[in-house]
C-alpha cells in the first residue's frame, strides 16, 4: 500500500526504515485519569490501554512505508497531523502503540533545536555532551571538533555559554554535531527553517554528500518546495492518516490543491456566518432604515460612524448612506459564462476565470449611481479597482433589487492572499454603500513569480543559450491554466 | 535490573559528562565557584559548634563533643537528601533531553546522585580537619577505620540510585511524589540516630523503629568509622547490602515498568 518504490530498493539489501501498520495514541489530559494512567503503566507498560476510547487521541493510525537506503523521504502535513510523533517513534524515543517500525543502522535525530544542550555552559562543552548523547566518545568528538565547529561557523562564539546564542545559532550547533556523527539515517524536523539562507545551503550540500554516500534521510517539513526538490519520495500525513506517499511533485500538488480547498470552505464559512449575522441585526432597525434615509444627510452621518465602529472588529469596515445597499457579494470561478455560471468559491487558480457578483437594493430610485470594485493585499497594496464611471457607463435610473457583475475571462493575478472592496456611491463619490474587505480570497498557481501581476507570458531564446530537459518530461499544468511558459 | 546496571556501566562516559556539566551549571557564573561547596558545610560546622558548644551543651553520653557527632551523621545526610530531592525530579527537570533525544534515560537520576556525593566529597577535608582538631583536644575521635569510608559510599551509591530512579520514574506520572519524598525526608531525618546517638532513645518500639529506618545502617557506619573510630561489625555491612539491594531492584522495577511511558507522560 505504500505506493511505489516500497520494498523495492536495491536487490537483497534490507531498507533502512520499515513501519507496518504503526499507530500511536495519546492520553487526553483529563484529570480525573491521572492515576488510572498511573495503574495501566504500571500494569501493561501503557498508558492508554486502560482508558476508554474518549480518553485517547490517536495522532497516527495505521501508517506503513518503507524507505530503501539512500533515499530522501519527505512528510509533509498541516500541524497535528502526526510528523514530529513519527520521527519520535523511529528515532526511537517514543514507543508505537501498535505496528512495526524498523530502523536499521546508526540513527541521529534533529527532532527540536538544541536537543540537550545545557543553556548555562559554553558551545565547546555542549558539543561533547551532545556528542555523547547521540553516541560518540570524547575521544571521537576531539577528533571532529574543529570540523564541528567550523561547519557550524561559530568560531568566535563556541566559548560564550549556550545560553546567550539566538536560535539560530542553536540550530547550527545542533546540525553541525549530528551531521558530524556520521548517521547512517538522519531524521530532520523542520529546523533549517531557523538557520539563515547561507547556513540552510550549507546544510543541504552536506544532505545531498550524505545521500550519496548512501545515507538516508527522512525529513520532516512545511516548506513544500524544499520537500519537492530535495526527496524522492514524499509521505503526506493527515489527521495521523496517510493520505499518500509518492513521487514528490504529485503529493505535493495533492496537497496544496486539498490546503487551497480547506481555506475556500473556511472563507465561505466565515462569509456565511458574516451574512447571518448582518442578516439578524439587520431586523430590527429594519423600519427605521427607510425612514433614516428620508431623513437627510444627518441621520445618514449618524450611521456611518454607528456601523464603522462595530464593523471594524470583523475585518470589514462599512459606510456610506444606505441610499442604495449592497445586500451580498460573492465570488464566483470556475465559469466563463456572462451568466456567472461558475460555483461560488473562495481560492482559484491564477488565470481562471472570475466573476465578481453583487447583490444590489435601491431603497429609493436612484438617478447618479456607481458601481465600484477593487482587489488589494491584506497590507493594502491596491491591485486593481474599477468602477461604472471609469468604464464610462452613464447611470439613469436604478430601482429595487438588481445583481451586477464584474466578469474576467482570465483573472491573471499572482498566488497569494486578496481583499476585495465593493462600493456604490454617487458620481461625487458620495458614497451610498461602500464596504472594505467584504470578501478574501486565495489565488494560487503552479508558477512563480513575484508581485500581484501574472501576465501570460513564455520565454524565447535566439543564439547559444541551452537548458536542460526536464527530468520527467511531461510537465503537468492543470488545464485551467492556459499559460505557455516553457522552461523553468 | 541488570539492563540499568549495564546500561549506567556502559555509558559511564556519557554518565560523566553530564555529572560535570551538572556541577559546572551549578557555579557557573558565581565569583567563588566550587568553593561554596566547602563555604556550606564550613558555615554549619560553625553554627553548631557555637551552639552546642558554647550555648546549649548537650550532655549526651557517647556523642562526645556533639557537634562533631552531628555533622558526622548530618555531611552524609546532606548528600542523600540533595540526590533524592534533585534526583526524583530529574525527568522533569530534564524533559529536553528526555523528549527529544536517544539516550539511556536511568543514566539522568544517577547524576544527582553524583554530582551530589561530589560535593560531600569537598567537604570531606572539612570534616577531617575538625575531627582532627577534636583529637588534639584530647577527644578520642577517629583513627585509621577512616579509610572503610570509600566502602560504605560504595555501597551506598546504588542504595541512592536504586530510590531515585524509581521516584523520578512514578515523579512523571504523578507529581505528589514530589511533596510526599520532602516530607518523608524530614521524617527519616528525625527518625535516623543522625540529631542523637542510637543509645539514648530510652522508648524500645522508637528504638525499633530508628533502627528499621533504612538510613540508619548507613548513617552508623559513618559515625563508626570517621566519629568513634570502629570498624563496623560484618552485620552492619550486611544491612548495608541489603538495603543497597533492595532499593535497586525495587527502584529499577519501577522504572522498567514506566519506561516506555516516561517520554510522553513527562
Amino acid at each position: 500500500m505504500s505506493g511505489r518504490g516500497g520494498g523495492t530498493g536495491t536487490e537483497g539489501a534490507l531498507p533502512a526504515i520499515q513501519v507496518e501498520g504503526l499507530s500511536k495514541l495519546y492520553r487526553r489530559m483529563a484529570a480525573g485519569a491521572k492515576l488510572r494512567t498511573l495503574k495501566s503503566a504500571l500494569m501493561d507498560r501503557s498508558l492508554t490501554r486502560g482508558l476508554a476510547a474518549s480518553e485517547a487521541i490517536a495522532a497516527l493510525e495505521q501508517v506503513s512505508f518503507e524507505v530503501p537506503r539512500g533515499e530522501a523521504f519527505g512528510v509533509i502535513g498541516g500541524n497535528g497531523s502526526g510528523k514530529s510523533t513519527l520521527l519520535k517513534i523511529l528515532a526511537g524515543i517514543l514507543q508505537p502503540s501498535e505496528g512495526r517500525v524498523v530502523v536499521d543502522g546508526r540513527v541521529a535525530a534533529l527532532i527540536e533545536l538544541g536537543a540537550g544542550f545545557h543553556p548555562e555552559i559554553s558551545g565547546r562543552e555542549n558539543v561533547y555532551i551532545n556528542g555523547a548523547v547521540l553516541g560518540l566518545g570524547r575521544r571521537e568528538v576531539d577528533r571532529r571538533l574543529d570540523s564541528i565547529i567550523a561547519f557550524s561557523g561559530l568560531e568566535d562564539f563556541i566559548d560564550e555559554p549556550v545560553k546567550n546564542y539566538s536560535s539560530g545559532m542553536y540550530v547550527r550547533l545542533g546540525f553541525a554535531v549530528a551531521v558530524h556523527t556520521d548517521p547512517d539515517v538522519l531524521l530532520v524536523d523542520e529546523v533549517l527553517a531557523v538557520g539563515d539562507e547561507a547556513f540552510a545551503h550549507k546544510c543541504l550540500r552536506r544532505i545531498e554528500e550524505m545521500l550519496a554516500a548512501g545515507r538516508t534521510i527522512l525529513f520532516v517539513s512545511h516548506s513544500l518546495d524544499l520537500v519537492e526538490s530535495l526527496c524522492d519520495r514524499v509521505l503526506w500525513l493527515e489527521g495521523g492518516r496517510q493520505r499518500m506517499v509518492g513521487e514528490p511533485r504529485r503529493v505535493v500538488d495533492a496537497y496544496r490543491q486539498a490546503v487551497a480547498e480547506e481555506e475556500g470552505r473556511a472563507h465561505r464559512a466565515e462569509k456565511e456566518a458574516r451574512e447571518a449575522l448582518e442578516a439578524t441585526r439587520e431586523r430590527p432597525p429594519g423600519h427605521g432604515a427607510s425612514g433614516q434615509a428620508a431623513g437627510g444627510p444627518g441621520a445618514a452621518g449618524a450611521s456611518v460612524e454607528g456601523e464603522g465602529g462595530d464593523d471594524g472588529e470583523r475585518g470589514e469596515r462599512r459606510w456610506g448612506s444606505r441610499e442604495a445597499e449592497i445586500t451580498g457579494v460573492r465570488l464566483l470561478a470556475g465559469g466563463a459564462g456572462a451568466a456567472g455560471g461558475g460555483e461560488e468559491r473562495y481560492h482559484l487558480a491564477s488565470g481562471e476565470p472570475a466573476v465578481f457578483e453583487l447583490a444590489v437594493r435601491a431603497r429609493r430610485p436612484l438617478a447618479d449611481f456607481v458601481f465600484g470594485i477593487q482587489i488589494s493585499t491584506p497590507r493594502g497594496i491596491e491591485c486593481w479597482g474599477t468602477n461604472t464611471l471609469l468604464e464610462g457607463l452613464e447611470p439613469e435610473r436604478f430601482t429595487g433589487e438588481a445583481r451586477v457583475r464584474v466578469v474576467c475571462p482570465r483573472l491573471r493575478l499572482a498566488p497569494g492572499e486578496y481583499v476585495l472592496d465593493v462600493a456604490v456611491h454617487g458620481r461625487d463619490g458620495a458614497p451610498y454603500d461602500y464596504r472594505r474587505g467584504v470578501v478574501d480570497f486565495t489565488v494560487t498557481s503552479r508558477e512563480r513569480g513575484i508581485g500581484v501581476y501574472f501576465p501570460e507570458h513564455r520565454w524565447e531564446f535566439e543564439g547559444a543559450v541551452e537548458w536542460r530537459p526536464e527530468g520527467a518530461g511531461a510537465k503537468v499544468v492543470p488545464d485551467r491554466i492556459a499559460h505557455s511558459k516553457e522552461p523553468r | 535490573m541488570l539492563r540499568s546496571a549495564v546500561a549506567l556501566v556502559r555509558f559511564r562516559g556519557l554518565l560523566a559528562t553530564l555529572t560535570v556539566r551538572e556541577l559546572k551549571a551549578r557555579y557557573r557564573g558565581s565569583v567563588l565557584g566550587f568553593l561554596w561547596s566547602l563555604a556550606n558545610p564550613l558555615l554549619l560546622l560553625g553554627v553548631y559548634t557555637f551552639v552546642f558548644g558554647l550555648v546549649f551543651r548537650p550532655r549526651t553520653a557517647g556523642a562526645e563533643p556533639y557537634a562533631l557527632f552531628l555533622i558526622t551523621g548530618l555531611f552524609p545526610w546532606i548528600w542523600v537528601s540533595s540526590a533524592i530531592l534533585e534526583g526524583s525530579m530529574s525527568f522533569i527537570t530534564n524533559s529536553g533531553l528526555v523528549r527529544k533525544a536517544v539516550f539511556p534515560l536511568e543514566l539522568l537520576p544517577s547524576v544527582a546522585v553524583l554530582s551530589n556525593l561530589v560535593h560531600f566529597l569537598l567537604a570531606l577535608p572539612i570534616l577531617a580537619l575538625a575531627l582532627a582538631v577534636g583529637r588534639a583536644l584530647g577527644h578520642p575521635l577517629g583513627g585509621w577505620t577512616a579509610l572503610l569510608l570509600p566502602l560504605v559510599v560504595a555501597i551506598q551509591i546504588p542504595m541512592l540510585a536504586g530510590v531515585v530512579l524509581g521516584l523520578a520514574a512514578l515523579n512523571v506520572h504523578f507529581k505528589d511524589v514530589r511533596d510526599i519524598v520532602a516530607n518523608l525526608l524530614t521524617f527519616l531525618f528525625f527518625l535516623a540516630p543522625i540529631l542523637y546517638p542510637l543509645e539514648a532513645i530510652p522508648f524500645r518500639p522508637l528504638w525499633w523503629l530508628v533502627r528499621l529506618n533504612p538510613f540508619t545502617p548507613f548513617t552508623l557506619a559513618y559515625q563508626q568509622t570517621l566519629f568513634y573510630g570502629v570498624v563496623p561489625d560484618p552485620e552492619l555491612w550486611l544491612q548495608m547490602v541489603l538495603v543497597a539491594l533492595v532499593a535497586w531492584a525495587l527502584g529499577t522495577w519501577l522504572f522498567d515498568r514506566l519506561r516506555e511511558t516516561l517520554v510522553e507522560a513527562v
